[in-house]
């Protein structure tokens, strides 16, 4: 039968507008061409009714002066809106860079939670979730920013400084930082050859561990010789950074690294927001892992930890990531929820502009692409950890 | 979130004005720009407010005095008694009116696209504004000046006191501009703390992140009439004496149809030439004098019974109808922030021109 077919199309195909595979292309063709036209007309309309009405279309206006000034910045008036749309972009990313990681780790340590046999652990974890996945998060953010950050902490006038270490106020938080000093460029280059050392150490352990079987241990060898880099070098070169501590002069914070409370407040409702969610897939992933896999790990008499790290956790993360992506992409979209208390992110700066007069359409897009932007670059990253994570099958 | 969402509803509502094929709004669009930008439809605004039974007027909820709603869920205020003017003055009737509330960033989009017909929300007349935002500045019916709240027990008393403090702004604004230029003119070191709406930004100034509280003195006036007792009452909060800009508040309307944009201006002259002319919502209606101005603005017949019509497209006693309802200028303001109510703003410049102040009515013939 196969064979009578292969011969049939073989000898006589159908007309082509009976052919199945050139009606596919055909018909993408028209729904591509399709979708160019209506946008293309729509564009058109916009541009066309927005110069009727005296709203100019182009993007001159990116070089204008901002007008305004950002928080925790010493960005000034007079620089141009493409700045500040930069300077909005820096914001974003300093809530992501920070709180993906936060919410990843939190997310999981409340997931194995809700996996515990400790009765009280299970249920503490069971009640975060609940309560946190069904907040629509503008309320958790505007419930950390009135509840903890205006409500809970002092005024900077009596702002508290445990250990003088830190400052603690409801307009600003710092804590303290290195400050780079004389040969601080070489240290950084030796901290770069450490790294290169450790990763060379943790491949030689791998192999030797491939080939003999002896135990590699090449987290600790890693470290050891990346720290051995650290405390030789700093020593060597002479203390290439030090540590300054945040000081509060009147009203001012100097020294350490500081910001405005409103990003340890959107920070903060984010990730214990997103991570309530990131949990549910991390039980959701253990659970998913083949119970006998479980009861190979107690037969080889692992103990719960050992099961954990070296059986479960490995697979479970396998069928976490693809959610989890989501997940980070959810962040990263929330954060613009930010402008409802005045954290300068890209929103609240594109929304700023449209206020004092520049053109909305414009900036939408602009606005668009830069989320684009965010998720596509993370989208990225992770398809690629996916990718070299995945079971091999072949 | 929902304020987002909805300015791009408006921006793709903008883009969907010229697919659909109903409606007199885009009609006016398209012909004015097949003539260059320089006609008035023969299908204005007005027309459409006629046709629609209903004017849509975007207004503030959030600035007591102005544009705010009340403990019945009524738009009470400033602002929205001309909007009721022109409801009385086009409509005939001052409850025809949808109001629309917008925070400071969405206003202008909402006019451009046509969801208003007329924004009365203390919008500030700039130039940018008249350039860029496709929007007509009428006549300003208040003439406010940018100011600065403090703490009473701060002890600052000029701006100058107030190097390296933190200023809450609503963004949007004018005032957030003028802070930036006012501050780093003077050398003054500041942070300025933006918030999208007001109901944001008390809380932040009450709880001490912020030092000051910056935006027109009649809203600061506003907001610090409104101080509950529990944080201290009117008398906790100070506001400094420097005026460090010019705010000219009053209705705007959409480029491009200058039919409505008369209309909306005579509303507002209407009020300024009653309260002139000595007539309020008491004695309008039994005006029974020989003056012939007066006659004439009342839309009365003179003695050989023809009755005085400027081509507005208006009634030609729309101004008695307007009075009726509202008031005239005095009236309006004392009701809403004269010195009798919790504002107590003493008329100043907001006074008629032949009292030094710089209300003026062109003349009505």
């Amino acid at each position: 039968m196969t064979v009578a077919r292969e011969t049939k199309t073989g000898t006589a195909r159908p007309p082509f507008w009976r052919d199945v595979k050139v009606l596919r292309i055909v018909a993408q063709l028209v729904a591509g061409a399709g979708s160019v036209a209506l946008l293309w007309y729509l564009g058109s309309n916009l541009t066309t009714n927005l110069t009727a009405q005296g709203i100019s279309t182009d993007f001159g206006f990116l070089d204008q002066p901002a007008g305004v000034t950002v928080p925790g910045s010493d960005f000034r008036s007079s620089q141009p809106i493409s700045d500040i749309l930069v300077l909005g972009i820096k914001n974003t990313f300093a809530l992501v860079i920070v709180g993906i990681p936060l919410l990843t780790i939190l997310g999981t340590l409340i997931g194995i939670g809700r996996l515990s046999s400790n009765w009280l652990v299970r249920k503490a974890a069971t009640a975060y979730v609940e309560t946190l996945r069904n907040i629509p998060p503008l309320l958790v953010i505007i419930f950390t920013n009135t509840a903890v950050i205006l409500a809970s902490l002092p005024r900077i006038q009596e702002a508290w400084q445990p250990f003088d270490l830190f400052v603690l106020s409801n307009r600003e938080l710092a804590v303290p930082w290195f400050t780079a000093g004389d040969g601080s460029g070489a240290y950084l280059g030796v901290l770069a050859a450490g790294v290169v050392a450790s990763i060379a150490v943790w491949i030689w352990r791998t192999r030797q561990f491939d080939a003999t079987g002896t135990p590699h241990h090449r987290f600790f060898w890693g470290t050891g010789v990346f720290l051995l880099f650290a405390v030789v070098g700093f020593f060597v070169i002479g203390n290439p950074y030090s540590l300054s501590r945040p000081e509060l002069e009147g009203l001012v914070i100097t020294g350490g690294i500081s910001n405005i409370s409103a990003y340890f407040a959107v920070l903060l409702a984010l990730v214990i927001y997103t991570a309530s969610h990131v949990a549910e897939i991390v039980r959701g992933s253990i659970q998913a892992v083949a119970k006998g896999q479980t009861e190979a790990a107690n037969a080889l008499a692992l103990s719960s930890f050992q099961r954990l790290r070296f059986v479960v956790l490995p697979q479970a993360f396998r069928i976490a990531i693809p959610p989890l992506i989501n997940q980070f992409l959810n962040f990263t979209k929330n954060s613009s929820l930010a402008i409802a208390i005045g954290y300068s992110e890209i929103t609240l700066v594109v929304f700023q502009a449209i206020g004092n007069g520049q053109p909305a359409p414009q900036l939408i897009i602009i606005l668009m692409g830069a989320y684009l932007l965010f998720s596509l670059s993370i989208s990225l990253l992770i398809n690629i950890l996916n990718r070299r994570l995945q079971l091999v099958t072949n | 979130m929902i304020k987002r969402l909805l300015l791009l509803v408006v921006v793709l509502a903008m883009v969907a004005t010229a697919c659909g094929g109903d409606g007199a709004e885009e009609e006016s669009t398209t012909t004015t720009a097949a003539d260059g930008g320089s006609q008035v439809a023969a299908e204005g605004i007005l027309k459409t407010v006629q046709d629609r039974g209903v004017l849509n007027c975007g207004v503030n909820q959030e600035v007591f005095g102005f544009g705010f709603v009340d403990a019945d869920g009524n738009f009470v205020g400033f602002d929205i008694d001309y909007c009721k003017a022109v409801a009385a003055a086009v409509l005939g009737d001052a409850d025809a009116v949808e109001y629309k509330a917008l925070t400071a960033q969405q206003r202008f989009t909402a006019l451009q696209s046509g969801e208003i017909d007329v924004l009365i929300r203390n919008t500030t007349w700039t130039a940018t504004r008249d350039g860029g935002e496709g929007a007509t500045f009428l006549t300003t019916t208040f003439y406010d000046g940018q100011g600065m709240m403090v703490n009473s027990d701060s002890g600052y008393t000029t701006l100058e006191d107030m190097a390296n403090t933190t200023v809450c702004v609503q963004s949007g604004t004018t005032t957030e501009l003028n802070l930036a230029a006012r501050f780093e003119s003077g050398g003054i070191p500041f942070t300025a703390l933006t918030f999208d709406s007001n109901d944001e930004l008390r809380p932040a100034f009450v709880a001490g992140q912020c030092d000051g509280w910056t935006s027109d003195k009649s809203q600061l006036a506003a907001f610090r009439s409104q101080n509950p007792p529990a944080d201290g009452g009117p008398e906790a909060w100070t506001i400094l004496d420097e005026t460090f800009s010019k705010e000219p508040l009053g209705p705007l309307v959409r480029d491009g149809d200058s039919q409505w944009a008369q209309v909306v201006d005579w509303v507002v002259y209407a009020t300024i030439q009653a309260e002139e002319f000595g007539l309020d919502s008491g004695n309008i209606n039994s005006y029974s004098g020989d003056n012939a101005e007066i006659k004439r603005f009342l839309g009365q017949p003179n003695e050989e019974g023809t009755i005085f019509d400027p081509g507005l497209g208006l009634p030609t006693d729309f101004a008695v109808m307007v009075i009726d309802a509202v008031g005239n200028y005095e009236e309006i303001y004392n009701r809403n922030v004269g010195p009798d109510t919790a504002l107590g703003l003493a008329r100043g410049v907001n006074d008629l021109w032949t009292r030094g102040g710089l209300l003026y009515a062109p003349p009505y013939r």
